[in-house]
């Protein structure tokens, strides 16, 4: 079992999560059309390219543009979970001796004690958001099933992850656990909103070309996100 | 009855239909006939399969469901928070749904698309800023109207205004010699306070050409007065078209791309026919988003450019002050507290807000400004943006909206309201007399006119 | 004279006293009337949505409401109409200012009759500066003669005209417009001008040589510029008050049992909505007992 998780499926899951994330990244820039969406790409690659830029990166910071700014409680919550859910598992030691095992290579790796707090974290932070889906009414009227899903998909390696850190319980079944919630999540990646992993950077920097582009970006000072 | 007399799935393309819709007072027997017109549900999903590319399907599948895009939305936040006035919940249940379902909807979901698309948005694009996906709902309620109009689920008057695009390509019944004729009227009834004042028509290789909107022609010629005195104290060289002078669009407004394309090819083919250096349209804020910002593409054009640098009122305006074309009598400038209104179509869709403020710079008293909040291009529409001034059926609504822009204007305690922009300028006039708010507003050109200086050589000589 | 009067009415009573003037120079003159009125105010953008400018409601102009309103018209002015049965009622939306001066475009009459103004509160005074009568005043290429008050309307004929001199350009072509009326008329022709002592000084006092100066001059300007056109005319007066014009002029015309007042108004766009109680003209309109002509350009040849 353990064999065949770390494995075949392992490769497996990691194939499908990385060329299908590509494919679909792909397909969104194919479907592109300048008519249609009524922004003309080719034509102005460097101010589209600043506007994508601008676009992305606003976003990427902390409290970076109003809309953060805005909702102070959802921008900490949802910066407390992402950073545990990119940061852990791609600089988690564990993972990168396994990796290393397996494909020879790693990334170097976070403090251990880092790590575990920035787990903690986007466990408490990923509750949280659960929480926010219930009690506010503009999200409730929003959520459906397939966001629990998601958001369940998006926390259980993160759950068992730190249940087999801590060995609560048996470490055997948690790992397991842990192995199976996390391949779980690398194939459903691409076919669920979780794609957003990329199609985030994708489609934000397709308004940033619309507004560098068209929407006055050759004006003035630019969008001020 | 699938298809009705009045409510069908043909455009308006003559002046008689024109007329027989026009008849139908309030669109009485149209709606009527709406609650019987079938939904062509192949050609329905045959058009989705042709025209909702990898952008909005994605737009459609990402959205997080996080509703952090509630409160970016002034409909929803004058509907006491509504949930169901949430622009990703807006969106998701009509156009979301249409695509779940591969088109197979039916007439009462097409109601409830229709009153959602105009009644539940303005296409203010405010909600993509708030986005952290960058998902722009704007965006998406322009698809959909383009959709219900090719079914025939349009309010009324939109119906009619696309249709004056395609008959008269003016959003009102205004032929092109009446547009001349009536230039030529204003400049006549200038001519005793300006002597040398005229109106350019088609003259090739000027500076500048100018567009307007129709309602200005029908309705307050004073607005194209003052643009042919401004021009004239500030020494332009200028012109107008006789056929291609109509910079605005309802057909945007109602979805109907094909006379969106209409339209602007006439305002392009005069471009090309006259070859001024550049185009300078009215004090108009869809107008401008149409033939400078939208037009380019439904025209084909693949760099999305205007055959000639096209600006807007406002960026003339600026230039001509800042060059020192036009002077302000500094004595006459703005002494009473005053706001500006900033136009979706153009600030926040098209970059203009420092212009804006240039302005202000030159024709307020310093310190009597006071911005709104929020400003600039995270301004709140007006309140009727998006065909929502025009539509009889949706007034309610409409009036409901406007409370969030009379309480922006209310917090900054100013007396005038500027408001470069048609559409602003309408929907400030109607929540002034709605919710009797005492402050003035006006167009920018009226208020210019009273302060510039006129040059000694132009002046009558008594 | 008059061959075609344009007859722009309010289709209230505050029109009602125009309205008899309008149909008794019809009537004496034999003139054609049109009677204009301007229904209501397009609102909410491009919507058929139109403020009726008499019962302030929101309507839907249609076929139906304009054979309404017209029969509203012919309800109103009824008695006065029967004076020139030919005439011929007309109805349009738009901002009456506006439409008036494009219905005097197409129709070019010889003479527009107007009411007074209708109070403050109408729907489109909000939206414009000045008033409507003030606007087609200035604007029109043909003389406007506007009645505000019941006392001021005309019963007969032509006997005493006040012609109130500013000695600007358009007042040379109220000037020719007085004469020709008192030479058509064979009624007498006062010539007058008052110095202004009032308001336009601000509080400045003026001493009494200056002012006695002044008359002398104003005298003089009179008989250069106007009296030398006169020819063989001799059944006129001249006259030059000081005080606050508007009301010298009222006072003068009582005093000469006046039944037409003859001025220019020229107002500049720009300076009608800094003058919070209208023009000179609209001060003597409101008050003078019989209609007040404004002139400002000579007809074009
Ligand atoms: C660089 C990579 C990523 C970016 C830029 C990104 C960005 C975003 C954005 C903009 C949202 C929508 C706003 C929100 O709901 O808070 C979102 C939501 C979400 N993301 Fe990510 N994300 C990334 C990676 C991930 C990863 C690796 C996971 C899972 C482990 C994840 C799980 C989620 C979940 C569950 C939500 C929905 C939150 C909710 O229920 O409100 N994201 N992400
Ligand atoms: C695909 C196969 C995966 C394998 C083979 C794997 C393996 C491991 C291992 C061996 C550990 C160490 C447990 C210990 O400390 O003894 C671990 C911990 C962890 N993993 Fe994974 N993992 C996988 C996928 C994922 C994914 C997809 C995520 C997150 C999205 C994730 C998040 C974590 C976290 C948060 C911890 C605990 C961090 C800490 O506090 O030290 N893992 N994983
Ligand atoms: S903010 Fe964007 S991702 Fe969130 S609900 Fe609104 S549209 Fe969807
Ligand atoms: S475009 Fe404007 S009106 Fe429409 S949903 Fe978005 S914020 Fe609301």
């Amino acid at each position: 079992m353990y064999a065949f998780l770390t494995g075949p499926m392992f490769w497996l899951s990691l194939a499908v999560f990385i060329a299908g994330l590509f494919w679909r990244a792909v397909w969104y820039a194919r479907g592109l059309d300048w008519q249609l969406d009524r922004v003309a790409y080719r034509a102005w690659p460097k101010e589209g390219a600043r506007g994508a830029v601008r676009s992305v990166f606003r976003w990427l910071v902390p409290f970076g543009t109003r809309g953060w700014r805005v909702q102070p409680f959802m921008t900490v919550v949802f910066f407390l979970f992402h950073a545990g859910a990119v940061l852990a598992p791609v600089f988690l030691l564990a993972h990168n001796v396994f990796l290393e095992s397996k494909l020879g290579v790693s990334l170097p790796a976070l403090p251990r004690f880092l790590a575990d707090a920035l787990a903690l974290l986007a466990v408490i932070a990923g509750l949280l958001l659960a929480l926010r889906r219930v009690a506010l009414p503009e999200v409730r009227i929003l959520t459906d099933w397939r966001d629990g899903l998601v958001l369940a998909l998006s926390l259980a390696p993160f759950i068992t992850g730190l249940l087999a850190r801590f060995q609560a319980g048996d470490y055997q079944f948690w790992l397991l656990a842990h192995i199976i919630s996390g391949e779980a999540f690398l194939i459903a990646a691409p076919f669920t909103k979780l794609s957003h992993i990329v199609l985030f950077f994708m489609s934000r920097a397709q308004l940033g070309m619309d507004y560098g582009i068209k929407r006055g970006g050759m004006k003035g000072k630019g969008m001020a996100w | 009855m699938p298809e009705g007399q009045f409510c069908n799935k043909r455009p308006v393309n003559t002046d008689e239909e024109l007329k027989a819709l026009l008849g139908d007072t309030g669109g009485q027997k149209y709606y009527q006939e709406m609650k019987a017109l079938e939904v062509d549900t192949a050609l329905l999903w045959s058009t989705i399969q042709k025209t909702m590319k990898s952008r909005i399907k994605t737009w459609l599948s990402i959205c997080a469901h996080c509703g952090m895009c509630a409160d970016s939305c002034f409909i929803y936040r004058v509907s006491n928070r509504n949930p169901k006035q949430v622009p990703a919940y807006k969106i998701q249940s009509t156009l979301g749904e249409i695509v779940r379902r591969k088109g197979k909807v039916d007439n009462a979901f097409m109601h409830m698309a229709m009153e959602t698309a105009w009644a539940k948005c303005t296409c203010c694009n405010r909600c993509g800023m708030y986005c952290p996906h960058g998902i722009d709902m704007g965006v998406m309620f322009g698809y959909l109207r383009g959709l219900l109009y090719q079914q025939g689920f349009v309010p009324w008057e939109m119906k009619i205004g696309a249709g004056m695009h395609r008959v008269y390509r003016a959003q009102m019944d205004v032929p092109n010699e009446e547009f001349v004729d009536t230039f030529q009227w204003m400049v006549e009834e200038n001519q005793e306070e300006y002597p040398r004042l005229e109106v350019p028509v088609d003259k090739e290789g000027a500076d500048i050409l100018y567009t307007v909107n129709a309602r200005e022609v029908k309705h307050y010629p004073e607005d194209l007065a003052e643009a042919a005195i401004l021009f004239h104290i500030a020494g332009e060289d200028w012109t107008v078209t006789s056929e291609g002078w109509e910079l605005t669009s309802l057909a945007m407004f109602a979805g109907d791309w094909e006379a969106c394309k209409m339209q602007v090819t006439s305002v392009y083919g005069a471009m090309e026919r006259l070859k001024p250096k550049r185009m300078v349209g009215t004090e108009c804020g869809h107008a401008h988003r149409a033939t400078v910002v939208e037009g380019p593409y439904w025209a084909g054009r693949k760099d999305g450019q205007t055959p000639v640098p096209s600006i807007h009122y406002v960026e003339w305006l600026a230039e001509a002050l800042r060059t020192g074309k036009l002077k302000i009598d500094p004595e006459k400038r703005i002494k009473v507290p005053v706001t500006i209104q900033d136009s979706c179509n153009y600030i926040r869709n098209h970059g203009l807000k420092e212009v804006t403020r240039e302005i202000i710079s030159y024709i307020v008293e310093p310190g009597y400004f006071r911005d709104m909040s929020p400003n600039r291009e995270h301004n709140y529409c007006c309140g009727g943006g998006g065909g929502f001034n025009g539509i009889g059926l949706y007034r309610r609504q409409r009036n409901e909206a406007l409370k969030t822009k009379r309480d922006q204007i209310l917090a900054t305690g100013a007396e005038l309201v500027l408001a470069p922009c048609h559409n602003c300028w309408d929907a400030i006039r109607d929540l002034i007399e709605e919710y009797e708010v005492p402050v003035k507003w006006s167009f920018l050109k009226p208020l210019i006119l009273k302060m510039a200086v006129v040059p000694e050589h132009l002046k009558p000589r008594e | 004279m008059f061959k075609n009067i344009l007859f722009a009415t309010s289709a209230t009573e505050a029109s009602d006293h125009a309205a008899r003037v309008a149909f008794n120079l019809a009537r004496q003159y034999g003139a054609a009337v049109t009677v204009f009125h301007v229904l209501g105010v397009p609102t909410r953008g491009y919507s058929q949505v139109v403020v009726d400018v008499r019962t302030k409601e929101s309507v839907q102009v249609d076929d139906e409401y304009r054979a309404w309103v017209v029969e509203e018209i012919k309800n109103q002015h009824g008695g006065e109409m029967k004076k020139a049965p030919q005439a011929v009622v007309e109805v349009c939306v738009g901002y009456p200012h506006r439409e008036i001066l494009r219905a005097v475009r197409e129709k070019k009459p010889d003479l527009v009759v107007m009411g007074g103004t209708t109070g403050g509160d109408s729907v489109y005074k909000k939206a414009l500066a000045g008033t409507t009568l003030q606007k087609v005043a200035k604007a029109a290429p043909c003389p406007v003669l506007a009645v505000a008050r019941e006392a001021a309307s005309f019963w007969g004929g032509f006997s005493s005209i006040v012609f109130g001199a500013d000695f600007s350009k358009a007042s040379d072509a109220a000037f020719d417009f007085s004469l020709k009326m008192a030479r058509e008329a064979q009624c007498e022709l006062h010539l007058f001008h008052a110095v202004d002592v009032g308001a336009t000084l601000m509080g400045k006092i003026m001493d009494q040589d200056t002012i006695e100066g002044q008359i002398r001059e104003s005298l003089n300007r009179i008989r250069g510029r106007y009296v030398a056109k006169m020819g063989d005319f001799k059944n006129y007066t001249m006259e030059v008050w000081e005080g606050i014009p508007s009301i010298e002029i009222v006072k003068f015309a009582r005093e000469r049992n006046a039944d037409l007042i003859v001025m220019a108004h020229h107002a500049r766009q720009a300076d009608l909505e800094d003058s919070p109680m209208g023009s000179t003209m609209e001060q003597v309109i409101m008050r003078a007992g019989c209609p007040v002509i404004s002139v400002n350009r000579l007809p074009k040849a």
